[in-house]
């Protein structure tokens, strides 16, 4: 099936993207050297988004057609706390997880016990909700005139303005993200996702309370994408209830369904290619075809689903992937 | 009493106009339910069915010159056709695949089908010119007090309750609804019997989608706006109205239709008309909720 990076190639190809990132900055490419990064920074930033969205249609096989629902409660959260209190990015980053993970286990503790269709539905009701509540609620969030003059992050009294800055931010949070997904998935918590995911009456056969395995892959991932949107108004300074429509829901699970539903690395890969091809069309299409690209990723779900549903770089389990790593060596 | 009088009328005015809505919402919801019922996937494409009937009607209408009436029985058909067909590239090679995977091909198919119209006709608002339209649907037909009802009032409602009727007898009455019925409950029986279960299954996708794009050209006149994105709104609140009134459930859909619309109507007039389409939701929530098996539906297995 395709190409397939063994392990240890991924720690290697991990480790090289990491140096990379760090010297990216620094490399000779001009003028153009703000702009390749902004694009970078909004990659890392879905990247996380992307993982977050994971641990639910990917780890748990569940659909969640309302994530940015919880990455619009980070984003005001971030927002308004900033606003008003004035706190710093370390603070508002854990209280934006704990925001989201909240409304995570309110919205999945009664919904959850549904069957998977009517949860996607209800989640994708929820973020709806939430636009809605940030549109109409003038007092709290300033509806459609938008949340302007969020101050920038600052780390020991310092600023972030430039671009690297906030680009080095964002990777150090991707890492932060990337050991918790990966030690989830790899853990007990994982094993009964995975449980649930295969076969859920299987699962709780074996003794897996279903209902607690998902509340907590439904908590984890709205924290994860509440944290994305904390970023996401710190760096941007501004945000409006249109940046949190039902279209980011889409593309996000596009990135993940692209890149391999449930893979980590796929998810991360969907993410890098799929992020900057839209600021490649933005250069390429003319504005009344522009506006038209999500057909594009319309387009993608329904050729991944009908011909490599496992997308770019398919999932593997912990076992299976030792297993072929020692295959391989002893090849070698 | 005299105030007394201009409220009651007012809510009666509502009320009129609750129904209409609703009777176009249960027109969708047919289609959801249907389609759920027969293989259980909740069609998202549905609502693009929708909006394309609007604007097929739309270009035969004002760009081709058609007459109305022509124009009508012309989309309905062609919107079948494309029910079909989209059955037959999108789903039908998945029947075999995880549920999730037919899922979100759906909403890839919607996303695909939205931003196609946003490509071919652009994201303007359009409206059906009035002098293509027959002058009588802006007449009106009946007046009491301060309520009236036009005719275009009066055709959506028999358009929607003669289709409705004549979707029931299908059900009941004939070979295919009988067939249809067996489907929906077991497809690998069915097919022992001998039932062709994929033609079924294609009968199933023309019917719901030929009601849905009747529901978008009635809506395209009612509100006189048609744009690519009015597929998604309606197509979840059709959805909520399916769930409403027990998904499966054909009665149900149409019930939850008119309920649906009447609270609409009703919750933008006297609590909040910003969060007109939140009530939709809310409804859709409580009752998935509470009684997922909505007011008149069978049960809901637990894991199919």
């Amino acid at each position: 099936m395709g190409f397939r990076l063994s392990g240890q190639n991924h720690s290697r190809v991990f480790l090289g993207l990491i140096l990379l990132a760090i010297l990216l900055p620094w490399l000779p490419l001009g003028a153009s050297t703000n702009y390749i990064l902004r694009i970078l920074t909004t990659a890392v930033l879905y990247m996380i988004l992307a993982l977050g969205l994971n641990i639910v249609p990917g780890f748990t096989g569940l659909l969640d057609l309302g994530y940015v629902g919880f990455y619009g409660i980070g984003a005001y959260t971030s927002g308004l706390l900033a606003i008003h209190f004035d706190l710093s990015l370390w603070l508002i980053l854990p209280l934006a997880a704990l925001n989201g993970a909240l409304w995570g286990i309110l919205l999945g503790a009664p919904t959850l016990r549904l069957t998977g269709d009517y949860f996607a539905i209800v989640t994708f009701g929820f973020s709806e909700l939430v636009v809605l509540f940030i549109r109409n609620e003038l007092w709290l969030t300033r509806g459609p005139m938008g949340l302007p003059g969020i101050s920038p992050p600052s780390i020991f009294g310092h600023p972030l303005t430039r671009d690297w800055e906030f680009f080095y931010l964002i990777v150090l949070l991707l890492l932060v993200v990337l050991v918790v997904v990966t030690r989830l998935q790899d853990s007990r918590i994982g094993r009964a996702w995975f449980a649930i995911r295969e076969n859920e009456i299987a699962a709780q056969c074996c003794g897996v309370n279903l209902i607690r395995y998902k509340v907590t892959a439904f908590a984890i991932s709205a924290s994860i994408g509440a944290m994305g949107g904390a970023f996401y108004a710190k760096w941007f300074k501004f945000i409006h209830p249109d940046m949190f429509k039902f279209w980011e829901s889409i593309l996000i699970l596009c990135l993940i369904v692209f890149g391999g539903m449930g893979s980590i690395a796929g998810t991360m890969l969907g993410a890098l290619i799929l992020i900057p091809l839209s600021e490649v069309l933005r250069a390429v299409l003319p504005q009344g075809l522009f506006s038209a690209r999500y057909l594009i990723y319309g387009l993608v779900l329904v050729l991944m689903m009908r011909w490599r549903p496992e997308g770019l770089i398919p999932f593997e389990r912990a076992q299976a992937r030792k297993a072929r790593v020692a295959k391989e060596r002893l090849k070698i | 009493m005299e105030n007394l009088l201009d409220y009651s009328s007012l809510f009666l005015q509502q009320l009129v106009n609750g129904i209409t809505l609703g009777g176009v919402y249960a027109l969708i919801a047919v289609g959801y339910t249907m389609v759920y019922g027969v293989i259980q996937l909740i069609n998202f494409a549905h609502g693009e069915i929708y909006m394309l009937g609007a604007f097929l009607a739309y270009t035969l209408v004002a760009i081709l010159g058609v007459p109305f009436f022509a124009a009508f029985v012309l989309t309905i058909l062609i919107c079948a056709c494309f029910g079909i067909i989209l059955d037959f590239i999108a789903y039908r090679p998945l029947r075999k695949a995880p549920r999730l995977a037919a899922l979100i091909t759906a909403i890839g198919m919607s996303i695909f089908l939205q931003n196609l119209a946003l490509m071919i006709w652009g994201s303007q608002i359009k409206s059906y010119p009035r002098e293509a339209l027959p002058d009588i649907f802006f007449k009106t037909a009946w007046n009491v007090g301060d309520v009236t009802l036009s005719w275009l009032q009066v055709f959506i409602l028999s358009i929607t309750v003669l289709s409705m009727v004549i979707l029931h007898v299908t059900i009941r009455r004939t070979r295919i609804g009988t067939a249809m019925r067996a489907v929906s409950q077991d497809k690998t029986t069915a097919a022992l019997m001998g039932i062709g279960v994929n033609r079924v299954i294609s009968f199933t996708f023309a019917i719901g989608s030929a009601m849905g794009g009747m529901a978008g050209i009635l809506v395209g006149l009612y509100y006189n706006a048609i744009f690519p994105t009015m597929g998604y709104i309606a197509g979840i609140k059709a959805f909520a109205a399916a769930v409403l009134g027990g998904i499966g459930s054909v009665p149900g859909a149409m019930l939850g239709g008119g309920v649906l619309g009447i609270a609409e109507v009703i919750g933008a007039g006297y609590i909040s008309s910003e969060y007109r389409d939140g009530i939709s939701y809310a409804v859709m929530i409580a009752v998935i909720l509470f009684k997922p098996s909505g007011l008149i539906g069978r049960q809901v297995r637990e894991k199919a």
